[in-house]
């Protein structure tokens, strides 16, 4: 898959089809790859695909000027087409390079699993449904299921629905559901005072850095509304209150963009379970009006579509 | 190495607790997978066993993330401010490492400079900082290419070497020597002052991150005009504050006052310059392109704090590294910078 | 004192002009009584709240939010009500999911004819919030000054 992608990225470039490729390149630490994003030709030699290409991709198509060709996993290519119905991203412009995704390894996952860090890890390989770790020369195997992240576990589209090139065999899920939502089940087991005071403790530790509004391809407001300061709605001190409010309006504001691709409790440098709001509100926007994002090109955004009637028992 | 102490790992909690009575004390602590210094309250020490590096880094103890200022009322004699207590504490960090004890002298070089900081001072002037040397560096560690090191003690009072069941224990400055004078440990012997030195090289040798440093400001002055150089480096950065905030030697702040005109406080909290509105103003913002941002934070680490003090503001302590969403790498992007043609050479 | 007197919700009430503002200003003049527990603030039309203002009033200190418009299908702008609608439901649920208590945020279709609606929907909010009791979500320690103000009550 990796050679098709290289050999079609460079195509694409030298017939001038497309002026940008965005896709994935090897990263400076082990078991990481980091965006590649280039106008030029040799440096599709370097893209690659595999069990680390995490970050979501399509964040990047908005600040592109001219035509991309973007590597998209399933869970990116929801958040393209996303985008394509907001009218952030012409149809047009863009060359879909569909990966077929078995599930993202959560370094974060094995770390805990073989007690160490990811710099005292000498291996990880993939064999279909089993991960290899070999750390000082012993080798442990785990199930797949028990190191891919939290949202690969639940995830609804592993194979591009969307795409122009798909690069391999179509996937299938991997079906672990609620193994992906452990800690919103638990939430919701709580009374709703002890669920507040969960989300109290863990926005104490919210630094507002704004990683997780930043790495979302929702959240592409020129100005956020954090950043208004006529009137100012929250203050930049990292307060719990304040730091609540933002994420749950962020929340509220991409409801409905939200792919679930968890890229915003990746990022979090705080390890604050960001997906336990994303999700839930994923799950929300299911429920009341039977709409998950990105499944659909042809659908209306959410929040611009209705029905005549629905909802009404939420209004007096 | 000469007038060495020691003291036994398990011996620690004693010293520690002991300490603490003197001191506000701070250690390695980890809550959620969070690993910050935290007020020791007399818990045991087991982050011997994982701590390598906190997130969190311990600047905050002397730049706290938020702190009021003042706060303010009207009377009918105008606007009175009441400050909050400025009085010297005694802080004791344990266990800092040198790249984060070097980064507080970056800091003191802006806030005990001409108009010395009251609020940073009251908490840095006291302070006693026992430095642990590193016997584990990351793979995201390059502290020995800017100047520092896994055992260098620029920047702290004591100094720490692990050597296995026991920490060789050395005073570096007249404060630290007090305190290990009156601690009651027992002399390190000449064996135990080799076992650290053995220690000490075998972490450097463990630094496998290098880049080289020298001539880095001329290198960035060069190649300061090239905007199609730095949009390229710039592509793949998010803009969020994580380097920034987490970074031991970032020292910019916000101030934010809340309330209303009749009552209220004057605040002040980290900001960042990755932001895009961090040089927005009303009429215009200079740096509301990606790549100025980011070349304007490359270019102060390496390029203009070294022209005002003789130092690169970067100790190497791979943060930014580790906890970028995108792996941004400083170390490429200055290993990637141009060399000096042979026209131009060192400025 | 304010001490004497039992504790009285606060409602914000984010009344679109065209109807829900109008039906709240003929309960007025036709001197139907409603709790005076409400504060109003008029806004062009239900589809101009942001659940931003929501969570502000509740950070703020009150203790309800109650957002009024039009029936669907008689906006002023059309679709404006239809786009409160999905926003409010979700937010609703979302901030249940969080651990606030979903009575606090209500919402009411209310024509300018229906004064009387107006009248009863207040008062039945005002009721429930009683039971709920008063808000304490957002205060803690290093409150924000919106938070200490609440605080002292």
């Amino acid at each position: 898959m990796q050679q098709r992608l290289r050999r079609k990225a460079r195509s694409l470039l030298e017939q001038g089809q497309v002026d940008w490729i965005i896709g994935f390149e090897p990263g400076s630490l082990r078991f990481t790859t980091t965006p590649l994003i280039t106008k030029d030709k040799d440096d599709t030699d370097r893209l690659v695909v595999g069990s680390f290409i995490v970050n979501n991709l399509s964040n990047f198509l908005i600040e592109l000027s001219g035509r991309v060709a973007i590597v998209a996993k399933g869970c990116d290519s929801r958040s393209i087409v996303s985008l394509i119905q907001d009218n952030k991203v012409n149809r047009e412009d863009i060359v879909i390079l569909g990966v077929p995704c078995p599930g993202i390894i959560d370094l974060s996952k094995v770390e805990g699993l073989v007690a160490r860090d990811r710099d005292e890890i000498d291996d990880i390989a993939r064999q279909d449904g089993v991960v290899s770790v070999r750390v000082g020369g012993q080798q442990r195997e785990f199930p797949a299921g028990q190191v891919l992240f939290d949202n690969c576990l639940g995830c609804e589209l592993p194979t591009p629905k969307e795409y122009d090139i798909l690069l391999g065999e179509a996937t299938s899920p991997i079906g672990e559901p609620t193994a992906s939502q452990e800690t919103l089940a638990r939430l919701k087991d709580m009374p709703p005072d002890e669920r507040w005071r969960f989300w109290q403790q863990e926005f104490g530790r919210c630094i507002r850095c704004y990683a997780c509004r930043n790495v979302c391809p929702a959240c592409f407001c020129k100005r956020c509304f954090v950043e208004e300061s006529e009137p100012q709605w929250l203050l930049p001190m990292p307060r719990w209150q304040d730091n609540l409010i933002f994420q749950a309006i962020r929340n509220i504001h991409v409801a409905g963009r939200c792919t679930d691709c968890g890229e915003c409790e990746r990022a979090c440098p705080v390890n604050i379970p960001l997906r336990s709001l994303t999700r839930d509100m994923y799950d929300i926007v299911a429920d009341l009006f039977q709409f998950k994002s990105g499944m659909d090109i042809a659908a209306a955004p959410l929040l611009t579509a209705y029905e005549v009637e629905e909802a009404e028992d939420l209004i007096r | 190495m000469a007038g060495s102490k020691k003291i036994k790992k398990q011996d620690l909690a004693q010293l520690l607790s002991q300490w603490s009575q003197e001191f506000s004390l701070f250690v390695p602590s980890r809550t959620s997978g969070l690993a910050e210094m935290t007020e020791y309250d007399g818990q045991d020490i087991s982050f011997l066993g994982w701590y390598r590096n906190t997130i969190i880094p311990p600047k905050a103890s002397f730049l706290p993330h938020m702190e009021e200022m003042f706060s303010f009322h009207r009377n009918k004699q105008g606007h009175q401010l009441e400050l909050p207590p400025l009085e010297e504490q005694k802080r004791l960090i344990f266990a800092i490492r040198p790249c984060d004890a070097r980064a507080l002298t970056i800091l003191d070089n802006v806030f005990e400079d001409t108009y010395p900081d009251p609020y940073y001072r009251g908490r840095r002037r006291r302070a006693i900082l026992v430095g642990l040397g590193c016997t584990n560096p990351y793979d995201s560690c390059f502290c020995t290419s800017v100047g520092s090191g896994p055992s260098e003690t620029t920047g702290v009072d004591i100094m720490l070497t692990d050597i296995g069941d026991e920490l060789v224990t050395r005073g570096t400055t007249k404060a630290g020597e007090e305190l290990i004078a009156g601690s009651g440990l027992v002399k390190a012997t000449k064996a135990d002052q080799k076992r650290a030195e053995q220690s000490q090289e075998a972490a450097r040798q463990k630094v496998t991150r290098k880049v080289d440093t020298r001539d880095m400001a001329s290198r960035l002055q060069a190649v300061f005009d090239d905007r199609d150089y730095w949009q390229q480096i710039a592509a793949k950065c998010l803009s969020c504050g994580i380097c920034t905030l987490l970074c031991p030697t970032c020292y910019c702040f916000d101030i934010n006052d809340e309330g209303s005109p009749e009552k209220g406080t004057r605040c002040r909290s980290l900001d960042s310059c990755a932001f895009p509105v961090y040089t927005k103003m009303p009429m215009e913002n200079p740096r509301d392109e990606k790549w100025r941002r980011v070349r304007n934070r490359l270019c102060h680490k390496y390029e203009f704090y070294p022209m005002l003090f003789d130092t690169i503001a970067c100790t190497g302590c791979g943060r930014c590294i580790r906890l970028c969403p995108v792996n941004w790498d400083i170390t490429q992007i200055l290993e990637g910078v141009p060399e000096l043609s042979q026209a131009e050479g060192p400025k | 004192m304010a001490q004497d007197l039992e504790w009285e919700p606060r409602l914000l009430g984010l009344l679109c002009k065209w109807c829900s503002y109008a039906g709240a200003d003929l309960a007025g003049t036709s001197r139907k009584k409603y709790p005076a527990n409400i504060r109003i603030i008029k806004v062009p039309c239900s589809g101009r709240i942001d659940p931003l203002f929501i969570l502000k009033a509740l950070h703020l200190g009150f203790d309800g939010v109650l957002v009024s418009g039009c029936h669907p299908g008689d906006c002023h702008y059309q679709t404006g009500n239809y786009r409160a609608r999905r926003r409010i439901a979700l937010t609703k649920r979302f901030l249940e999911g969080m651990g606030i208590d979903r009575r606090r945020l209500q919402a009411s279709w209310v024509s300018a004819s229906e004064g009387v609606k107006f009248a009863d929907v207040v008062s039945q909010v005002v009721k429930e919030l009683k039971e709920i009791g008063p808000n304490k979500l957002f205060v803690g320690e290093r409150n924000s000054d919106a938070t200490e103000a609440q605080a002292k009550g």
